[in-house]
C-alpha cells in the first residue's frame, strides 16, 4: 500500500467562547476533539455527520482556514498544521476546496474568466496567452460552454454555478480537493450530474478526495471509506460498503435507518433516536453519543471509548469508537 | 392549454380540500409570470398528499395560495377554486379565510427560525391562537399552551414556555411551530419542507411524530418536499410537479411502483441509494428546469426528455388517465419500456 496523501493525526480545534466585559474566554468549544484519519491517493474518505458534529471545521482545518488547536496535519509527510503562511502558500495549490453554495463562494463582481484566471496570477504561472488558454479548457472539463467566460457567476443556475466551483479548485492541478457539501444545495436532477462530474474528474485527474456530507446515501455512492463524526469525534470508519452493510456503532445504525429511501410503505425496523445533540461547548465526560445512546451503560458516562479495530487492520481496518460489541 | 380530463379521486374517506384547475401568476419586472398552471387534486380527511418537485416547480406556491398567503400585490390566483369542506376558499371575504387559519387549516414552515417570533416567549405565542380562535382567557390559554407543547414531545413545557425560540434547538423549534400549526386542531394541515433544515436523525423524530399525531387527531396533511424519500414513507398520494404543471399524480404506489412520466422516472434513477455500487455512473436529466419566462411550447420537459417526438414540442399534452386515480401529462407514456426498479 501506498504512503498516505494525508494523514491527520489527533487534530484538535477548539475555539474560545468569549464573554463577560473584557470578552475573556470563558469556555472552549471543541469543534474537532483529537480526529484520526487518512487518505490514500487517488482515493475518497467520506465524511458523514450532522450539523454541528465539526465536519467543516475539519475540512477547514486541512486548508488552514482555521488553526488548530493540536494534533498534526501530515500532506506527503509535512506537517500544515505549524507551518506559517509563507511556507504554506506552495501546499495550498495541492489542496483545494469546493463549498456548499457556490452563490456565496464565488464573486459576484467578476466574470468567471477572470475568477478562474486569479489562482494562476497569484501562483504566477504562465503569461496572459497561457493562462486564457487554461481557462477556456477547464470550463470544457467541467462541461460549460467557452462563452461562460466573459458572464457573471449569478446569470447561471445552481448547477452551472457549482460547475465554476469544481473549476476553480481544480485550475492549479491540486492533488487533494476537500468538497464540502457540494450537492445539498441542488436540486436531485443537478445533483446527480455534479456527482457524476466529480467521479469522472477524479479518475481523470487522479485526484484524491476529501468528501463531506450530511446525506449518507451521497457519501456512500462516491466514497471507498468513509467515517462517521458525531460531536467532535470519529465514531466509526471502515471501507464504505462495510460500514453499511455491518455497522457497529449504535450512530450509525441510526443514522442509516433514518435515511427516508424511495420504497412506498417499505416495512423495517426504524430506531427513532430520542433526546438531542449535546453542546460542544462543555460536552459531557465519556461517550459523546450518551445522551442520545439506547444502550448506555454507567461506563458510558465515565470513560470516552477509544477508537479499536473491529475487522481488518491498519488503514484499512474498520474501527468504532464504543465500548461494548453491539 | 388546462386539463381536460380529471383523474377519478380514491374511494375512501370525504373529501377535505378539493383544488380545481388553480392557476396562480405573478406580476414581475418582466412581465406576468404564470407559477402555477392548472393545477388540480384532491385531500382526503385523515390521508396524506405529498407534492414533490424541484425548486421553481410551483410547489411552495400552491401550498400558500391554499390559505391565500401569496405575497401581494403581486402575486394572485388567476383562475381556478380551492373547495375546503365545501367553501371556495378562492372567494370568500377576508374575515372568513382569517377564520380558516389555524383556526381549520394549520401551517408549518421550512424553517422554524422565521416562523416564530424572536421577541415572544413561545408559551406566549402560542397562547395567540388560543385567545383567536377560543373565547378562553390568558391564563387558560397559556395552560393549554403547555398542554401541545406537551404533546408534541417537548420535555419540560411549563419551562420552556417560558423561553425565547434562540433558547430551543432546530428540532425543538420545529416542533414548537408544529405545536402551533396544531393548536386549534384543525383538519388539515399544510407543511411546506417541514423537514429540510433538520438533520436526518431529527428529521425521522418529526416525521414520526407527525405520523402520530394524525393518527390521533385524523387530520390530513399536505406535504411539499424535494425528498421523495420523505413523500414514500409518509404520503398516501403523491402530485409530481414540473415547471408549474402536474407532470403525473396518483397514489404512492402507482409514483412509486408504475411510474409513467418520464421525469418522475428520471427523478427516481437519479437519486443515490445505499444499496447501489458505489462510484457508478449515476443517470441523470440531462439539462436543467426551464425558467417561468422561457418556457418551450408543447409539453414543458419536452427539452430534457429520451421520449421526444415532433408532437411534444408542438403541442402540451392534457392530463391522461393511467387507471384509477393514477393520471399523467405525456403523450408517450404508452410507448415506454416497462418501468424496472433501480434497485441492484
Amino acid at each position: 500500500m501506498s504512503a498516505p496523501l494525508l494523514e491527520i493525526d489527533n487534530l484538535r480545534t477548539y475555539f474560545p467562547v468569549r464573554g463577560g466585559v473584557f470578552l475573556r474566554a470563558r469556555a472552549q468549544c471543541k469543534a474537532v476533539d483529537g480526529v484520526s484519519l487518512a487518505i490514500s491517493p487517488g482515493e475518497t474518505l467520506g465524511l458523514v455527520g450532522e450539523s454541528g458534529c465539526g465536519k467543516s471545521t475539519l475540512a477547514k482545518s486541512v486548508v488552514r482556514l482555521v488553526k488548530p488547536t493540536s494534533g498534526r496535519i501530515l500532506f506527503e509527510g509535512t506537517d500544515l498544521a505549524s507551518l506559517g503562511t509563507k511556507r504554506l502558500k506552495p501546499f495550498r495549490r495541492q489542496i483545494q476546496m469546493i463549498f456548499q453554495d457556490p452563490a456565496d463562494s464565488l464573486n459576484s463582481r467578476l466574470t468567471v474568466g477572470s475568477m478562474l484566471e486569479e489562482p494562476f496570477i497569484i501562483h504566477g504561472i504562465g503569461d496572459e496567452a497561457a493562462r486564457r488558454e487554461r481557462v477556456l479548457e477547464l470550463l470544457r472539463i467541467v462541461g460549460l460552454q467557452t462563452s461562460a467566460v466573459d458572464r457573471f457567476p449569478f446569470e447561471f443556475s445552481g448547477g452551472q454555478r457549482q460547475r465554476i466551483g469544481v473549476a476553480r479548485a481544480i485550475a492549479l492541478n491540486p492533488k487533494l480537493v476537500i468538497c464540502d457539501e457540494p450537492v445539498s444545495a441542488l436540486d436531485a436532477s443537478i445533483q446527480s450530474q455534479v456527482l457524476n462530474l466529480l467521479l469522472e474528474l477524479q479518475e481523470r485527474l487522479n485526484l484524491s478526495y476529501l468528501f463531506i456530507a450530511h446525506d449518507l446515501a451521497v457519501v456512500k455512492h462516491v466514497s471507498d471509506r468513509i467515517a462517521i463524526m458525531y460531536l467532535g469525534h470519529v465514531v466509526e470508519s471502515g471501507d464504505s460498503d462495510e460500514v453499511h452493510h455491518h455497522p457497529r456503532h449504535p450512530y450509525t445504525r441510526a443514522l442509516i435507518s433514518a435515511i427516508p429511501q424511495p420504497v412506498p410503505r417499505r416495512q423495517r425496523y426504524r430506531q427513532v433516536l430520542t433526546g438531542e445533540v449535546p453542546s460542544p461547548i462543555n460536552p459531557p465526560p465519556g461517550c459523546p453519543f450518551q445522551t442520545r445512546c439506547p444502550h448506555v451503560q454507567p461506563v458510558c458516562r465515565e470513560q470516552l471509548p477509544p477508537l479499536r479495530e473491529v475487522a481488518g487492520s491498519g488503514r484499512d481496518a474498520h474501527t468504532v469508537a464504543c465500548h461494548f460489541d453491539l | 392549454m388546462t386539463s381536460t380530463a380529471t383523474v377519478s379521486p380514491r374511494a375512501g374517506s370525504e373529501v377535505l380540500l378539493d383544488v380545481q384547475d388553480l392557476s396562480v401568476e405573478f406580476d414581475t419586472e418582466a412581465g406576468l409570470v404564470r407559477a402555477v398552471d392548472g393545477v388540480s387534486f384532491a385531500v382526503r380527511a385523515g390521508q396524506t398528499l405529498g407534492i414533490v418537485g424541484e425548486s421553481g416547480c410551483g410547489k411552495s406556491v400552491t401550498a400558500l395560495s391554499i390559505l391565500r398567503l401569496l405575497p401581494r400585490p403581486t402575486g394572485h390566483i388567476a383562475s381556478g377554486r380551492i373547495l375546503f369542506r365545501g367553501q371556495d376558499l378562492v372567494t370568500v371575504p377576508e374575515q372568513t379565510i382569517h377564520e380558516v387559519r389555524t383556526g381549520q387549516i394549520g401551517m408549518i414552515f421550512q424553517e422554524p427560525m422565521t416562523a416564530l417570533n424572536p421577541v415572544h416567549r413561545i408559551g406566549k405565542q402560542l397562547a395567540e391562537a388560543f385567545l383567536l380562535h377560543q373565547d378562553v382567557t390568558p391564563r387558560t390559554a397559556l395552560e393549554r399552551s403547555i398542554e401541545v407543547l406537551e404533546k408534541v414531545g417537548i420535555p419540560s413545557p411549563e419551562i420552556r414556555a417560558g423561553e425565547y425560540p434562540h433558547q430551543l434547538s432546530g428540532g425543538m423549534r420545529q416542533r414548537v411551530v408544529i405545536a402551533m400549526a396544531l393548536a386549534c386542531r384543525p383538519a388539515l394541515v399544510i407543511a411546506d419542507e417541514p423537514t429540510t433544515a433538520l438533520d436526518v436523525t431529527i428529521q425521522a423524530q418529526i416525521l414520526e411524530l407527525m405520523k402520530e399525531l394524525q393518527e390521533e387527531t385524523g387530520m390530513a396533511i399536505v406535504l411539499i418536499t424535494h425528498d421523495l424519500g420523505v413523500i414514500a414513507e409518509t404520503c398516501d398520494d403523491v402530485l409530481v410537479m414540473y415547471a408549474g404543471r402536474v407532470a403525473e399524480q396518483g397514489s404512492a404506489d402507482d409514483i412509486f411502483r408504475r411510474p409513467a412520466h418520464p421525469y418522475t422516472r428520471g427523478l427516481l434513477k437519479s437519486i443515490p441509494r445505499l444499496d447501489y455500487p458505489r462510484k457508478t455512473h449515476l443517470r441523470t436529466i440531462e439539462g436543467m428546469v426551464p425558467g417561468l419566462m422561457d418556457l418551450p411550447a408543447g409539453c414543458r420537459f419536452n427539452n430534457r426528455c429520451h421520449y421526444r417526438v415532433d408532437r411534444c414540442t408542438a403541442v402540451a399534452p392534457a392530463l391522461d388517465v393511467v387507471a384509477g386515480g393514477h393520471g399523467v401529462r405525456c403523450h408517450r407514456w404508452r410507448d415506454l419500456p416497462a418501468w424496472t426498479e433501480p434497485v441492484v
